[in-house]
């Protein structure tokens, strides 16, 4: 077997969170509508403000067009064979996770994300998403005590209307984008974080979403607000079962960071891929942008990226504030018939901005893996700087790694620099490796997360770890 | 983006005016104007709602004479070297009419312009744009020459547009081996556009250098289609320079057929007041080991415009391919624009392929270098211009390089 | 040091390979034991690096016929790692640069899988540091390579460093070192060929593949090996290699003219 197609079989390898809970659902029917909107409003109970928003958006939607996009291939969305909303049977949310049907607490901990008292990460929060609904959030006391709000949006919307009306739909307009509009109206749950003032949050904070109905989509929404000198680190998860239906997945994230705070967003998505032939696993379109308004605020996205069938998404950074800094780091890695179009926006708009992009794609079967960049200096961006570095690892001859990165520049004073390159594991490294007594699993992983590691190195400590182990769970098998 | 939605409305209008004013298709090209014309009534116009045109308004041409241009022939160049041919293009009159040419160099016969006219465009995936389609219904005069087996030619072609269109036409076929070095400049004396339209078929070891130079003025376009079809071991070396143009548009598509040829493309455009410059190149290698070595360079100054988007195709069947590009532009003032956009797309894994862009205005520490050995600052900024613009110039081909002074170039920038 | 009762370590019979579809290597014989060190000298493209990456197992290279034993084992059987982990080690004539992996790193892992082989147990991070800077003075490198990739823009000599210093922490039985000296300013020669000293011993054997003389006259063999269109054309003792120094290669062609039956000399 050649080399090539050793390493192929390597990153093949099956999909560890593919189970399925057992447990009661209670769903809506199928079907979008105004009144599915009302539907969803009200089962959660909210206030007049958001069903308000909710139904513009909705209105907004009807009257756009989807996107489309020609380098990525797929059937039609009906959008009306959707479920809209499917939640675990239990009244309200627990207070205490002793009430927390134990099917739940058990498919959490199947998934690595123990949320119970006694196995619980000791320095991490969790607020954890199945379905359409938040079931549990731990730490939310310890973190209150410093003024941190850590909760599921729909509690939020409950707990803090003023912030959230203050702050949702502000970075990311329901008019942004299709799938935003569509977000808008029929968002399901996600989480709220909002720092005070100077406050550095004294833990990491974590979503773990988990798709669990076959027909159901998900509709994620995410608010981070970091107030003036705040900063935090958040990270999200997401695993999906294995279905031979594709389900969708439209999230909208919006980050505010204010003057001097500091927001670190990063993703490890693992969301079902499909089979090797491309049947079934998550479309995933994704608008998260962040923006910082304050001046000296800091956004950084750092994602891992391995799951989904299509994955669209480009989390972004609006540098209004003076010396602003925006920061993209992205593993993608893309096998079988994967199709992953993703990237960022830098759009610098205030003095002395500065961005950084890493990117590194790793394509493999027959997927297609896209970069897709831009990178807007805007006339007063003046003493602005970008830098982005753009490489592709190709893993066999049947794989594509595309690479689109706009630059737009109005402003002399800002400079823009990128770089893209290509490389492959070549049969001389491996054997290089290999003649030193390193097996060739361990020889393709290291020369794969040495590829990465620019990027894994910006993940938090505590998530460091899980990244390597989600890329190296790709990689481990046989070699046939 | 609010004037260019006018703009598609006016140049639609423009268009059909322009076709229903030609004179009836004759001529030897009377066959791919009457295709052109078709073509030209059902295309949609460009406009920035196509990808391809995103930036680059063409709203200039519907200010223009829908008229076919009368060129002046004299373009104020000095004499061609002893031994070297110059060709002038007026868009009318048969450019080889008394001439003759050196040996190695011969006119196609018409069965032969039959079978090769329009291979290489349709090979570079050039039909149905909109700029070839223009040039194909107004063309009356085609240059067809072929460069035999290994001989070795140098050759000037020259135009000067004046009001209205000038259609030129350029199919060259290099035989196995032959060498052709072609300096081409492209002038504007009026209100016009200048359509190029430039194909040629490069058989194996074949050698091209061609150097094209384009000085324009404000009321001026030039739209240029230059398809290129290398075999293997084949060599092309393309120069772009433009400077000067209401609006200029370049699009060098190459194709390597089986790979294993080089592609060397050199690309400058300077933008000054309201115009607009814009490389679109495309090169696909449709068969292994081929190599790129791409330079881009853009100075925009005033309320210029500079496009520069530069596609690189590499296949599955482009195994051991070996591409660079670079796209590098000087932002010179606070009101002009530049939008990049280098394209890879690779299936193949076992390919060097490296590609990098920079926008900035000039280096302040290299600035101040020059100033702390006593050069003023404007004279430090216009050498360090120079030396910007220098390292695309020095890779013009003979003759060329003379007609295209700094100074012009950057005269007001 | 040649020791007749010496333990065989690695016995080569008649071994054919090829590349694609090119025969190489036509009937390679030589025996090594314990305690040796034997010098493979000949002229360029004459199968040198062929043999060694055949050793090693390299992918590219497909064995026709005979056989490689390494301590009674089959060698040939075996994968690349296994070979390395068992205490075969091949110093490459190119080191391959790996960007990304950190030298430390890879330093720490193969030395863990070697050691695990021999039963001994695994090294923390810690006491792999220590190691690594008791083994860094044997070819005097400067740690900071440590945090660097993998051969990523060391200069030639860096490399054969490296190489060595590899060496020096696997502690191979046999370590066939390909043109380790090319390349080498005087020092670095003296460097290196002062690391090989060091290490060699009287259970462990070395095979140097080399051109020049001048690695000679600080690593004395004990056989010299002259190598030609694939097969060992001739063997002797270290004046065979001063007397090829004197003599060139022409003599090589001549025999291989009169297409002379290979004369086996082996120890
Ligand atoms: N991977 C390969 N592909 C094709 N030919 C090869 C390859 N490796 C070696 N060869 C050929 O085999 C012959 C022996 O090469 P090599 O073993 O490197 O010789 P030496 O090390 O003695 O200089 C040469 O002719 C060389 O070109
Ligand atoms: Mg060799």
């Amino acid at each position: 077997m050649s080399t090539a197609q050793a390493v192929g079989d390597l990153v093949s390898q099956p999909y560890k969170y593919g189970f399925v809970t057992d447990i009661e659902t209670e769903k809506i029917a199928k079907g979008l509508s105004e009144d599915v909107v009302r539907l969803i409003s009200s089962k959660k109970q909210e206030p007049p403000f958001l069903l308000e928003f909710r139904l513009r958006a909705y209105r907004q939607w009807l009257q756009m067009q989807e996107p489309d996009w020609a380098t990525l291939g797929y059937p039609p969305i009906d959008y009306q064979d959707i479920i809209y909303y499917a939640a675990p049977k239990q009244q309200d949310k627990k207070t205490s996770l002793d009430e927390v049907d134990p099917k739940l607490l058990e498919t959490f901990d199947k998934l690595g994300i123990p949320l119970s008292e006694q196995k619980r990460l000791s320095n991490v929060a969790v607020d954890a998403v199945f379905d359409s609904v938040s079931i549990a959030t731990t730490y939310k006391e310890k973190l209150a005590e410093h003024g941190v709000i850590f909760c599921s949006i729909s509690e939020a919307v409950k707990e803090y209307p003023p912030l959230i009306e203050r702050y949702l739909g502000t970075v990311v307009p329901i008019t942004d984008n299709y799938f935003a509009a569509l977000n808008s109206a029929v968002f399901s749950d996600g989480s709220f974080v909002f720092i005070p003032k100077g406050v550095d949050c004294p833990m990491e904070l974590s979503t773990y979403f988990r798709i669990n109905s076959g027909d159901t989509g998900q509709f994620e929404r995410t608010l981070i607000v970091a107030e003036e000198g705040a900063s935090v680190s958040y990270l999200e998860g997401c695993t999906a079962p294995m279905f031979d239906t594709n389900q969708l997945h439209a999230a909208v994230v919006e980050l505010v960071a204010l003057d001097d705070a500091s927001i670190k967003y990063s993703t490890v998505q693992n969301w079902y891929a499909g089979d090797e032939n491309g049947v079934g696993g998550i479309y995933n379109f994704v608008t998260k942008r962040g923006q910082c308004r304050g001046d000296r605020s800091k956004i950084s996205w750092t994602q891992v990226e391995t799951g989904s069938a299509i994955t669209w998404k480009y989390p972004s950074c609006v540098l209004q504030g003076a010396e602003s800094v925006g920061e993209f780091y992205s593993v993608a890695l893309t096998n079988h018939r994967q199709q992953a179009d993703t990237g960022t926006k830098m759009i610098h708009v205030g003095p002395r901005t500065r961005s950084t992009i890493v990117s590194k794609g790793i394509s493999a079967g027959r997927s297609a893996n896209s970069y897709r960049g831009l990178v807007q200096m805007g006339p007063k961006a003046v003493g602005a700087k970008n830098y982005s570095q753009c490489d592709s690892m190709l893993i066999g001859d049947q794989a594509a790694a595309n690479t689109y990165p706009y630059i737009r520049s109005q402003q002399p004073q800002a400079a823009v620099e990128h770089e893209a390159s290509t490389c492959r594991i070549s049969e001389d490294q491996l054997f290089y490796l290999q003649s030193r007594g390193i097996g060739f699993e361990e020889a393709v992983s290291m020369m794969v997360s040495g590829f990465c590691r620019d990027v894994f190195n910006q993940l938090p400590m505590e998530f460091a770890a899980e990244a390597d182990k989600l890329l190296a769970l790709k990689l481990e098998g046989s070699v046939g | 983006m609010a004037a260019s939605l006018t703009a598609p409305m006016a140049l639609a209008d423009w268009t059909r005016q322009w076709l229903n004013g030609l004179p009836v298709a004759d001529g030897p090209l009377a066959a791919v104007q009457q295709r052109g014309r078709e073509a030209l009534a059902e295309l949609p116009v460009p406009s920035s709602r196509q990808e391809d045109w995103r930036f680059t308004d063409l709203g200039l041409l519907a200010g223009l004479d829908a008229t076919l241009a009368c060129s002046p022939s004299d373009a104020g160049l000095p004499p061609a070297a002893p031994g070297v041919l110059r060709l002038v293009l007026d868009g009318r009159s048969d450019p080889l009419a008394g001439v003759v040419l050196p040996a190695g160099l011969a006119p196609l016969s018409d069965s032969e312009l039959a079978q090769a006219l329009g291979h290489t465009l349709a090979a570079t995936a050039c039909e149905h744009h909109w700029p070839v389609e223009l040039n194909h219904a107004a063309a009356q005069q085609v240059l067809a020459l072929r460069v035999a087996s290994r001989s070795c030619l140098t050759l000037e072609l020259v135009s000067m547009q004046a009001a209205g269109l000038l259609p030129l036409r350029v199919l060259l076929v290099l035989e196995e081996k032959a060498e052709l070095e072609l300096c081409q400049f492209a002038g504007a004396g009026g209100a016009g556009l200048t359509s190029l339209v430039l194909e040629a078929h490069l058989g194996r070891g074949a050698r091209l250098t061609h150097g094209v130079v384009a000085l324009g003025r404000n009321d001026a376009a030039l739209l240029a289609h230059l398809a290129i079809e290398q075999e293997p071991e084949s060599s092309a070396t393309l120069a772009t320079v433009a400077a000067g143009w209401g609006l200029a548009r370049f699009e060098p598509r190459i194709r390597q057929v089986d790979g294993s040829a080089s592609t060397t493309l050199r690309g400058l455009q300077v933008v000054d007041h309201r115009q607009v410059a814009d490389t679109h190149s495309h090169i696909s290698f449709s068969g292994p080991e081929g190599q790129l070595d791409q330079l881009h360079k853009a100075v925009a100054a005033g309320q210029g415009r500079s496009v520069f988007n530069g596609a690189v195709r590499v296949p599955r069947e482009a195994q051991r391919t070996n591409a660079a590009q670079l796209s590098r532009t000087l932002l010179l003032s606070d009101r002009a624009r530049i939008d990049t956009k280098p394209e890879l797309e690779i299936v193949a894994d076992d390919v060097k392929c490296a590609h990098g862009a920079t926008v900035s205005c000039l280096q302040t520490d290299e600035l101040f270098y020059l100033q702390s050995r006593g050069i003023a600052a404007d004279q430090a900024s216009a050498l360090l211009k120079r030396a910007f613009c220098e390292e695309v110039l020095r890779d013009l081909p003979g003759a060329a390089r003379q007609w295209c002074r700094f100074e012009h170039l950057l005269a007001s920038v | 040091m040649i020791r007749p009762d010496a333990p065989v370590l690695l016995e080569i019979k008649d071994l054919h390979a090829r590349v694609e579809d090119k025969a190489i290597l036509k009937g390679v014989n030589l025996t090594v034991r314990a305690g040796e060190i034997h010098a493979v000298m000949g002229r360029n493209g004459s199968g040198k690096s062929t043999l060694s990456k055949v050793l090693a197992g390299h992918p590219a290279y497909t064995v026709t016929a005979g056989v490689v034993t390494y301590r009674g084992q089959d060698l040939l059987a075996l994968d690349p790692e296994l070979r390395a982990r068992i205490g075969v080690f091949l110093g490459f004539q190119y080191p391959v640069e790996i960007p990304g992996v950190s030298n430390l790193e890879f330093l720490r892992v193969a030395t863990n899988a070697r050691r695990a082989e021999q039963g001994a147990e695994e090294l923390d991070t810690f006491a792999f540091e220590d190691l690594v800077r008791e083994r860094l003075k044997v070819v005097q490198m400067d740690p900071a390579f440590l945090d660097r990739s993998v051969n990523e823009g060391f200069s030639g000599g860096e490399k054969k460093r490296n190489e060595i210093l590899q060496m020096a922490l696997l502690e191979p039985l046999v370590a066939i070192l390909d043109e380790t000296d090319s390349g080498l300013d005087i020092d670095a020669l003296r460097i290196v060929a002062g690391g090989v000293n060091q290490l060699a011993n009287a259970d462990n054997a070395t095979v140097l593949i080399t051109h020049y003389q001048r690695l000679l006259d600080a690593i004395t063999p004990d056989y010299v090996h002259v190598m030609a269109a694939g097969r060992i054309l001739r063997t002797g003792g270290k004046e065979l290699a001063l007397d090829l120094e004197e003599r060139g290669y022409d003599w090589v062609d001549q025999e291989l003219a009169a297409q002379a039956p290979v004369p086996l000399e082996v120890a």
